[in-house]
């Protein structure tokens, strides 16, 4: 048994969990900026990055030590593949979170109507959701858990699209013109990491079962 | 690229996430429920593969699980220990290797083996390697036969001006290779090895290493293998050995798992493969 070894694959894993937590957190912060319309809180979502991308590239320089003198194989290879791709998809996460705390401090000041705060909360809290998810099966090794990310992320496709529909039938006002235009790009940030936790889910699945296979393939599906 | 190449700059592969399966070569071994016994106790039970042509096929698996016995198998080593008897079939392109009318001598002629230990006569190195055709009386155009093989075994260029030198003066890692040229000098058709770089230094082991992707353009290749990491890098296919004990003590080798090297090390079947590959065994 190579206890050190052992011992380098579960720090590193702890640390991609703590990343997570990390996302999450500012996935809150940056929605919780948005319906509240706080930009104080938007800066600090922005400075909160600092943390993720510390967080992402120890995690690197640890598998790099690890690809160079432990040379896994087998499902130490696959573990160790797959918390390379994790941790990015977590940190692009992070980045997504960060662009819609900008976001917010460029859009005019308009108050919206009601049904687009619901429909941000909506959106932010099935990406929560999603990342949870996508966690939760890496942790438990999990492939039925994995493959639900992909109904999740059939939900939160469709709340970005509604969200689209509704921006599209503003009226003639300039200003609620930016903030729709400004606010369809916030929308399809929750949508992109909805994408990110399924392939999250992927990796996972790969882990588990030795076969990496597009949960679903965008260039070839029906829409 | 010229300008009136037409061909795409692109490819779109079918489907990106498949590698196709490699084609294997023609089949040289076609091992049948091979066991051998010493003195009637059992040492590696019933394996059957096949081994490729043109392929480095490696044998690896911990301490006593057979796969040098196994080797030996191969070039009727087996036949010189007093005891040992070979049960089961080893067709030899095609033809019984262990059938009566086969004599030893020529098998061992066909399929060389360099050892562990690097064991070069104490003579010269031209004489070293002549020494096979001489044995075989291949007296005409021995020199160019001698310097082809060392040419082969890539140290032509290391003694080329002196050859009549000592052998015993060289490098572990040259001696190695001076191995590997005596028993190309013989025109083989397999060369067998067993342990050929656990001798030496980590660069004369890369040396030996190229040497196989070089060989096997000509030849087939069997290593024996203690350093996992090896196989993987110079392996095509690899066949994992392990120990069954039984209830009473007896240990007996066992092939578990035989696919092809990248699968062995990224996806194998068996937990048992999983286990010694990820150094979890034991």
């Amino acid at each position: 048994m190579r206890v050190g070894f052992q011992k380098g694959l579960d720090r590193l894993e702890a640390s991609i969990h703590e990343e997570g937590t990390l996302a999450m957190r500012s996935l809150r912060g940056a929605l919780n900026a948005l319906v509240q319309q706080d930009e104080e809180l938007a800066d600090e979502v922005i400075a909160f990055d600092d943390e993720i991308d510390a967080r992402y590239l120890a995690v690197e320089e640890g598998i790099q030590e690890l690809l160079a003198r432990q040379t896994p194989v087998a499902s130490d290879l696959r573990l160790v593949l797959a918390m390379l791709h994790i941790n990015l998809h977590l940190e692009r996460i992070g980045d997504y979170c960060v662009t819609i705390a900008k976001l917010v401090k460029l859009a005019p000041p308009v108050a919206p109507d009601r049904m687009f705060v619901d429909a941000f909360e909506e959106m932010g809290a099935r990406a929560e959701e999603m990342i949870r998810v996508a966690l939760d099966s890496f942790a438990a090794r999990n492939l039925e858990q994995a493959e639900m990310l992909v109904d999740l992320d059939e939900l939160i496709d469709r709340a970005n699209r509604r969200f689209v529909q509704q921006v599209l039938s503003f009226g003639r006002d300039p200003k609620l013109h930016e903030w729709g235009l400004r606010m369809i790009i916030v929308s399809r940030c929750f949508e992109r990491i909805g994408d990110h936790a399924v392939d999250i889910g992927e990796r996972v699945a790969f882990l588990v079962s030795g076969e990496f296979r597009e949960f679903t393939d965008a260039s070839h599906s029906d829409e | 690229m010229s300008v009136t190449d037409t061909s795409p700059t692109v490819k779109i592969a079918a489907d990106l996430t498949r590698t196709p399966a490699p084609e294997h070569k023609d089949v040289v071994f076609d091992v049948q429920d091979v066991g051998v016994s010493y003195d009637g106790n059992l040492a590696v039970r019933e394996v059957s593969l096949p081994i490729y042509s043109n392929e480095v096929t490696a044998i690896i698996g911990p301490s006593g699980c057979g796969k040098s016995t196994f080797i030996r198998v191969f070039n009727r080593m087996n036949d010189l220990i007093p005891g040992a008897k070979v049960h089961g079939k080893v067709l030899y392109h095609g033809e019984d290797l262990y059938g009566k009318e086969v004599d030893s001598v020529e098998v061992r002629k066909q399929i060389g083996m360099v050892f562990q230990k690097p064991n070069p006569f104490p003579k010269s190195i031209y004489d070293n390697v002549a020494f096979g055709p001489r044995v075989l009386g291949w007296r005409k155009g021995l020199d160019e036969r001698v310097e082809e093989a060392l040419r082969r075994a890539a140290l032509w260029d290391e003694v080329k001006d002196r050859l009549k030198k000592n052998a015993l003066g060289l490098s572990g890692g040259q001696q190695q290779r001076l191995c590997i040229a005596r028993a190309l000098a013989t025109e083989p058709d397999v060369i067998l090895m067993d342990e050929p770089a656990s001798a030496l230094d980590p660069i004369a082991t890369t040396r030996i290493e190229d040497l196989m992707h070089e060989l096997k353009r000509h030849y087939t290749i069997l290593i024996v293998t203690h350093n996992m990491q090896q196989a993987a890098r110079v392996a095509d296919m690899t066949a994992f050995f392990s120990v069954d004990i039984a209830p009473e003590g007896d240990r007996t080798g066992i092939l578990v798992e035989y696919d092809e090297t990248s699968k062995i090390f990224t996806q194998p079947s068996d937990q048992r493969t999983e286990d010694y590959v990820t150094g979890r065994f034991g």
